[in-house]
């Protein structure tokens, strides 16, 4: 577990000094993502601790992001003054989205005739 | 016997002063959550950090606690979001040997559900007249929230908003997701996980692996590739946009 741990904690310093230093447009983060899958892929397969210790972290993203979302508390009258051309705005995008990404890929596929091997 | 204890506000002043109280209450209140999800059969409605952050939001208000002093506890959790974004390696790695032939129509696909998720919600926004500062935060909002936060940064809006637009998006695509997709009369799981790894990341990526497990790899996809391409064209977009 600590390895693999010390492994990840190892790319995103690396991902983080790079970012800081050399190609600051990037997240730190992303960028060692970027040198991690670099690695999964000079490797071709993924080390059990870095596996385990990485599908624990991601399984429980979830409780990551509520110290920042707690943050509403700080914009709750603005919030409150737009909610309707917010939650609009949400509700038409993500529904847009998840439409335009489903259909791209329903006419690519039948246009490479994809459609009739099954997997 | 009163002697042997010390005063309530003490032990009070105490725990307070310490990033203890943020982080039990904040690991609590997701146990809390991550319950009542199960109790309700996974019901998309009932998310767990949806209810988690209303409990964290009023606890902390009625203990009169101000926000700083609660993240600087709960700071050693967010840290972590980082850690997370970097182990998306991961899904993005195995689900790569197996869609290698295919991603070519996923990165099209991801491009265009990108773009519209942008100007989609922008858009809207905008026509309602919503303040500057919120229509900023909406500009990362489909991308996964420790990449949406970093980008936040880069484009001058607050990081907080880009989480709180992140998490209402993963909500909303892991509820209507379903339905969206058969109006459209999308039937391979493969085409309907992608879709909403793209459009919802990592709420409607747990989603799409409940419902199916090759839904589940898609989605992953989705949301990682999402991320990675997001971080790069957001920033550059954005500033196109508001040069």
């Amino acid at each position: 577990m600590i390895e693999g741990l010390v492994f990840i904690f190892i790319f995103q310093s690396l991902g983080e000094l790079f970012s800081h230093f050399i190609f600051s447009l990037i997240p730190g983060p992303v960028i060692g993502l970027v040198f991690l899958l670099i690695f999964l892929f000079i490797r071709g397969n993924v080390p059990a601790s870095i596996d385990w210790v990485g599908s624990s972290i991601l399984q429980h993203l979830g409780l990551l992001f509520i110290p920042a979302t707690v943050g509403v508390v700080l914009y709750l009258p603005l919030l409150q003054t737009h909610a309707w051309g917010i939650a609009l705005a949400l509700l038409v995008s993500t529904i847009a989205t998840v439409a335009v990404t489903s259909l791209v890929l329903k006419f690519m596929a039948s246009a490479d005739g994809e459609q009739n091997h099954h997997d | 016997m009163t002697n042997a204890l010390p005063p309530m506000t003490e032990i009070w002043v105490y725990l307070s002063g310490s990033p203890l109280l943020a982080l039990v209450l904040t690991l609590s209140a997701y146990l809390l959550g991550l319950s009542v999800y199960e109790k309700s059969q996974r019901h998309p409605l009932a998310n767990p950090v949806l209810i988690a952050v209303i409990v964290v939001a009023v606890s902390i208000t009625v203990l009169n606690m101000p926000y700083a002093k609660y993240f600087e506890g709960a700071q050693f959790v967010h840290f972590l979001l980082g850690t997370a974004t970097v182990a998306l390696a991961i899904p993005i790695y195995k689900g790569f040997e197996s869609l290698r032939s295919r991603m070519g129509v996923l990165l099209l696909a991801l491009i265009a559900g990108g773009v519209t998720s942008i100007a989609a919600a922008v858009g809207v926004a905008k026509l309602m007249r919503v303040d500057e500062a919120l229509v900023r935060g909406l500009w990362a909002k489909s991308v996964t929230a420790p990449i949406a936060m970093g980008v936040a940064e880069r484009i001058h809006a607050s990081p907080t908003l880009t989480a709180i637009f992140a998490v209402s998006t993963g909500i909303l695509g892991a509820v209507l997701g379903r339905f969206v997709l058969n109006a459209c009369g999308i039937i391979p799981w493969w085409q309907r996980g992608f879709a909403l790894g793209v459009a919802s990341h990592g709420i409607g990526t747990s989603r799409a692996f409940s419902v199916h497990p090759q839904a589940g790899t898609y989605a992953s996809l989705g949301m990682g590739l999402h991320g990675m391409v997001g971080a790069v064209l957001i920033p550059r977009a954005a500033s196109f946009f508001y040069s």
